[in-house]
Formats: structure tokens, sequence, C-alpha cells
């Protein structure tokens, strides 16, 4: 066992990283062993990712124990670079962290400054003064070309800067010149935020957290209106919005709700999540209250502004569409569907469900080609999966059963109509899909089914049946 | 005096409130005012949906009402694809207006069944291409299977209450502890603020008390005979789904029992007096020549059939 990490206090008795933890041990009898656990620690960093949206929404993650944040053009918000970077460090060691941060114009010089320097904003003149005393470690370079560069003497990266580029680049492939370009900014070097970014976004910091539902509610009210002007100018309306709660101990929940057309008021927008926080019941825990509130459009599209008709059909559009938002914010989007049917001779295959969100205008949907003329009457209800059941008695080779069980019930077939033969289709299915002869059956007692027997009685006169549907 | 006038009046005008929220006559608390021929009217306001059958529709005053709860029961799960197929008729003819319908507020807007999972496991789930065949769109009718009773019963009020729907069905199996009177009297106050039909789908459930206006039990019956262009039975055929109808609950005490034959094509429910004498199958033989086979010896050669047109010569 081995010491992964080791903080300043143990740092200063002598114990350092990748020491044995018995040698650590005999340094320090009673130094404190936490087992390392990178899942835990990832998921450390990704809360204080998702902490950091409140700064900008570009942010990634880097390594295992750091962040980069794009705060392009978001530093006026919170007071200029210096007062940023403040108040991250205060917050966060507040928090109980050991942060360091640095601003600059590039992801590598910040990250050498942070782990190399201090906690400083360079500017762009003097970023080769900042660069040339740190160590070539600070490049984000593999440690065997650390200890190669350091055996040539080079050092510092100043050492590196004065160094002709050719002979660098024989020895050491394009690596330790693209780190060093990308530090003094001379390569463009992008930072992949984790989350996508919003096209609209609003938020509002509030002095005093709030706890309470309908508190939550009335400030997405008020943050609604201020989407508006940003969705009018565009002429659009959000399809799926996210409201982003930002808890005053740090923990961050997203909860998204979708719409089944474009919205814009502010009315139904807040009435989504009216809905959404009533099906999330005990599963959002307040704590001491959320601190920022900030209203994302993660996807919109165009609004039309639709004059309405004297029959006022759209009305009762409207009045669904407002319905099926509302169940889908409750019960979640797959709970409401509908039936869209599908070129297929499957009887099950003909028909797939699809949310009624998405679905939404109902008869925008349903190619008229469907109809297909040329099959027998269809059940009114079917089974997921066909249900075997216990044949008796059939005609041989291609009748109908004219006794079964299913469901421990005996039925006597009174009357049979037709087989009707559904061949597998063979660009979908593999060679053991048999093909089907459906019977249209009713038993003495007026029950009326749908069955069939698999298989073809040539081949295999073992004789399978099914029940698949049951008819009015 | 007059305070007990008032008074008076006041206790007649709070019954009256009480007897319209509970949907009963009203005329017979109040038959001597000028006000009874305003309340009358008021009541033959409310949207029925009238079969087309006398005695069914006179049993129901003049038909289903389109703005309360009906139940419909059924006795045992076996019967469940009859009670779906009634359902299914009743809304095919909410849905799809006829002449005499055309008043109606609900035509072409979308129908809601709300289905317990015990009874989709049991029963299946309505089918497209099936209920297409037995007169209604699939693209307007909507579906949920709710994971839980109480998002079951939410979802049905909010249904009714949307306004958004010709008619709304909940399908429960059995009868569930948490679905009782208060549930049902909500539901029905419900459809009746919104003017819209609700109907409670009960597969093998027991009569119990609910605020339903009507209940039915509905049971299967064979069907109905195909017929030929010559009016001769098709042998062996099923033709259109026949029900049995018992008005369980209801106003008229007397009860009432008839079978009912859905008929997809003209989307019509009519009246049958006598469940079909099933006809067995003739089945003629594959080929049309004569019914006697060859003879396999080929001793005796048959007669040769036909008029004969020339003779050989002669010379």
């Amino acid at each position: 066992m081995r010491l992964v990490n080791c903080d300043d206090e143990a740092a200063r008795l002598g114990l350092r990283q990748g020491q044995g933890l018995a040698e650590a041990r005999a340094i320090c009898p009673n130094v404190i062993v936490i087992d390392e656990d990178q899942a835990a620690d990832h998921r450390l960093l990704e809360g204080l990712a998702d902490w950091c949206d409140r700064y900008t929404p570009l942010v990634a993650l880097e390594g295992r124990n750091g962040l980069f944040l794009d705060i392009t053009g978001c530093a006026h918000l919170m007071g200029g670079e210096a007062a940023l970077l403040e108040d991250i460090l205060r917050r966060l060691g507040q928090m109980g962290f050991e942060v360091r941060g640095a601003v600059s114009s590039s992801p590598g010089l910040s990250w050498a400054i942070c782990h190399y320097g201090g906690n400083c904003i360079v500017s762009d003149e003097d970023r080769e003064e900042m660069l040339a005393p740190l160590p070539v470690a600070a490049l984000r370079l593999d440690q065997n070309t650390v200890a190669a560069l350091h055996k040539l003497g080079l050092k510092r990266v100043a050492d590196l800067m004065r160094t002709p580029r050719a002979p660098l680049a024989r020895r050491f492939g394009t690596e330790v010149l693209l780190r060093l370009d990308q530090a003094r900014g001379d390569d463009e070097e992008p930072v992949s935020p984790r989350r996508p970014v919003a096209s609209l976004s609003a938020e509002r910091r509030l002095a005093d957290p709030i706890q309470s539902e309908e508190d939550i509610l009335f400030v997405t009210r008020q943050i609604a209106q201020c989407l508006l002007s940003g969705l009018q100018a565009r002429g659009a309306g959000g399809r799926l919005f996210e409201l982003v709660l930002f808890r005053v101990d740090g923990q961050v929940s997203r909860i998204s709700a979708g719409a089944s057309r474009p919205l814009r008021d502010m009315d139904r927008i807040t009435a989504l999540f009216t809905e959404r926080l009533a099906g999330l019941q005990d599963h959002l825990d307040a704590g001491f209250g959320y601190e920022i509130l900030r209203l994302n459009v993660l996807h919109h599209e165009p609004f039309e502004n639709v004059q309405s008709d004297l029959a006022a059909t759209d009305h009762k559009q409207l009045s669904l569409s407002t319905f099926v938002d509302q169940v889908s914010a409750r019960l979640g989007p797959d709970c409401l569907q509908t039936y869209q049917l599908r070129e297929s001779h499957i009887p099950e295959r003909a028909e797939t469900f699809v949310s009624a969100i998405e679905a939404l205008p109902l008869d925008k949907q349903m190619p008229r080609a469907l109809q297909v003329v040329s099959r027998s009457e269809r059940p009114i209800r079917l089974f997921r999966m066909p249900e075997p059941l216990e044949s008796f008695a059939a005609e041989i080779p291609d009748g109908p059963p004219t006794r079964f069980r299913w469901r421990r019930l005996t039925h006597q077939v009174a009357r049979a109509e037709r087989p009707e033969r559904l061949s597998p289709e063979w660009w979908l299915d593999d060679k053991q899909a048999a093909t089907r002869d459906y019977f249209r059956l009713e038993s003495t007692a007026g029950y009326r089914f749908w069955v069939y027997r698999e298989g073809l009685y040539d081949r295999d006169p073992t004789q399978r049946w099914f029940i698949h549907g049951l008819f009015a | 005096m007059a305070g007990k006038a008032v008074a008076q009046e006041t206790v007649f005008a709070l019954r009256e409130t009480i007897a319209r929220m509970e949907g009963k006559d009203i005329r017979a608390f109040d038959g001597s005012d000028d006000r009874a021929d305003n309340i009358a009217a008021l009541r033959d306001k409310r949207e029925r949906l009238s079969f087309g059958i006398d005695v069914l529709d006179q049993a129901l005053e003049g038909g289903l009402p389109l703005d309360g709860l009906t139940e419909i029961r059924t006795s045992a799960m076996k019967d469940a694809s009859a009670a779906s197929g009634f359902v299914l008729a009743v809304s095919a003819l909410l849905q799809n207006p006829k002449e005499k319908l055309h008043e109606l507020t609900v035509c072409g807007l979308p129908i809601l069944w709300i289905a317990d999972r015990l009874a989709v496991l049991e029963a299946g789930m309505p089918y497209a291409l099936g209920i297409a065949d037995f007169g209604l769109k699939p693209q307007a009718f909507l579906h949920a299977r709710p994971r839980r009773l109480e998002d079951a019963l939410w979802l049905a009020e909010a249904a009714a209450a949307s306004g958004a729907f010709s008619m709304t069905v909940l399908e429960v199996c059995g009868n569930l502890k948490h679905f009782g009177l208060t549930e049902s009297r909500r539901l029905s106050l419900r459809a009746k603020a919104s003017g819209r039909p609700l109907f409670v789908l009960r597969q093998a459930g027991e009569e119990e008390a609910s605020s339903a206006d009507f209940r039915f039990l509905v049971e299967t019956a064979p069907a109905a005979n195909r017929y030929l262009t010559d009016g001769t039975v098709l042998g062996g055929s099923i033709g259109h789904s026949v029900f049995r109808l018992t008005l369980e609950r209801s106003r008229n005490p007397a009860p009432f029992s008839l079978l009912l034959e859905w008929n997809s094509h003209d989307r019509r429910l009519s009246r049958v007096h006598a469940p079909a004498k099933s006809v067995p199958a003739v089945r003629p033989s594959a080929h049309s020549g004569p019914d006697f086979s060859a003879l396999v010896d080929r001793s005796g050669v048959a007669a040769k059939l036909g008029t004969r047109l020339a003779f050989d010569r002669a010379s």
C-alpha cells in the first residue's frame, strides 16, 4: 500500500506521494490513512463543477483534481476577474477545500500557475515573465519527458523557451512544443464543457435562501418572465426547460420539464414545474434552502403565432397540449402514449407506441397508405406476449382447434373463421421465426379469441398454439 | 310571517342546489312555481348520448348523460374484452358525429384510456388496428399506464377537468381499497363540472357503492351470423360482436337486460332479441368437379357429355 496523496502537515513531517504505508507509519505512527476511492473523488469533483455553474456555464473537468472555468464574458457579472477569483476561493475555502486558482488567457498557463505558482491573475503582457521561472513539469508533460529534460539540464520553462525548437521536436516529439505553445497562448486549446450550453438562460440570486415549493415556483415565474424577451427576440418558444437549483451547502439539483409545443407564457412554464415538483414529492431535499435559481431553455423551436379561427379548433388543441404537458411533467413523458402504425403485417409490429408529447398535434402522423385491405378483422385487445394454450383436438393439417384450455378454463369451440397465414418477415427475422396461421374462434359461451398455430404441419407435426388477442 | 316565508324560500333554494349537484330530478321539490320550467329546461340541456334503442334510452332517461360518471362492470376477467368492446362502441358513437348527434360538443375529440397494469397483463392493451376495425380512429386514442392507483386517479381527474377528451376511461381490476365512494364522488363531481363523460371500467369486480349515475354489467354473448347477399347465413362465420348489457344501477328500479349488437361499419348499436344460433359450416369440397372420384381401375369409362356436332364420314 502506498500513499496516493498527503496534506501539508504530513508533507512537513516528511511523508510524500508514492511512499509505502509502512514507511509512513514508521515516520509518524499516528498518521490517519483513508482508502482511496476514485469514484467518490470523481463524484465530488463533478459536484464542485455543478456548483461552479453559478459563475459560468462552461465548466470542464481537468484530470482528477482540477476544473477549468471559461469565464469569457462572465467576469463582469461578479465584479471583475479579481473579485470572481477571490469569491470562488473564499467560498470553496469555507466549505473546507484547499483550493488554488489562477486567471489567465490560456488554460495551460492557468494550470501551470495554479500548480506551481500562487493565486493570481496574469495579464496578457506578463505571460512570458510568469511562465519563465516555473519548472518544466508545469507544462503538463508526462514524468518520463520531465526526467529526460532534467537530465539535459532543462529545468525551467525559461530554458525551453531559449532552446531552438527544431532539435527539441526531433528529440522529444511535438508534445513538448505543443504544451509550451499552449501555455504561452500561441496555440488554441479548447475547453470542452461538461454540459451542453443552454440556448437561453436567466437566473436569480437570492439574499435569503428559499425552501418552500411555493417560493420556488414564485421565483420561477419571475425568471420565466425574464426569458420572455429573449424568446421573443428569437421568435422561438422553449420545448425543454431546466430549472437549476443551487442549494446553500453547494448541492445542485436540476429539474427538467418538456412541453408538447413551444412555450413562452410564464404561467404555462410555471405550471410545468408545478407538476414536476409535485411529481418529485420528497425526492427534492431543500435542506437549508436554495440561494440561486436558474431557468435554462435547453431546446427551443420556432414559435408559431397562430391567429385563432372562429370555430376555436386550436383552443381544443391547446387544452390537449396543456394536459399532455401537465401529465408528462408529473408522471414522466412516457406515461401518456398514443399509437403509430407501421407497415408490417406481423400484428405486434404493426403498431408502436409514441409518447404523446412528441405526437402532438394528433392528426399529423398516420400516412394514408397503411390501409391494408386484404386482411381479416383484428382483435380489440392484443397481448404483448402471445400466451400458449393447450389444444386437445384440432383438425389436421390446417384446421382450427375444437377444444382448448387457456388460463385453466376449457373452451369448446363453436365457430371458427379462416386460417389467415402470416409469414415471418425474412428481412428482419432470423430462421427460427415460424409461419403463423391465425384463426378467429368463438367458444360455445360466446367468448371470441384470436389464436394462431406456429409452424407448418408438414415440417413440424407438433401443434403449438398461442392466443394473441381478444375480440369484443 | 314574512320571516318564515323567506326562511322557507332559502331552504328550497338550498335543496335545489343540492339536488342539482347530485343530478336528481328537481321538479319534485318545487312543482308549483314557474321556476319549475326553468329548471326542467336546465335539466334537458344536459347533454345525453342517445343509443337509438327506445327501451335503453327510456331506461337511461333519454340517453347516457355526458357529464357524469358511468360505471361498467364485468363479473369475471373473461368478460373483459366484451366490456372493452362496449366502452369502445360508446366512444365510437361519441367520437364520430352522426346527423342527430351534431350538437354534441365532444365530437372529434380524442379518447383517453387509463389502464391498470394488472388489467393490461390480464386482457392486453387496446390494439391499434383492432380499434380501427372497430370503428375508432387510432390516432385520436391516447392511453396511459400509470404505475400507481393514485396516479391513475389523478390522471382521470385531470383529464376530465381539462375538457380535452371526448371520453375518459379508467380501467381498474377488482374492487380496490383506495378507490371507494369518496374517490368516485370526486371524479363524478369533476366530470359534472367540466361536462365530459368519465367511464370507470371495473374488470372482475363486485357491485359496490359509487356515485356513478348508471352502472352496467356487461357479459359476452354469441356473435351474430354473417349473411350472404342472398340472405342466407354463411355457415361457421363470426359476425358482429354481441354483448349482454344489464343495467344494474339507475333511478329506474326495474331490472333491465338486453342484447346489443355492434355494427362497426355503420357505427351503430342495435338490439338483438335472441342470441344467434351458430350454424355449422357447410364445407364444400375443394374441387368443383363431380362428387364421385374417377374409378381407379378404369373398368368403366365415364360417358362423354355434350352434343356431338359432326359424325365421321360414312364413306
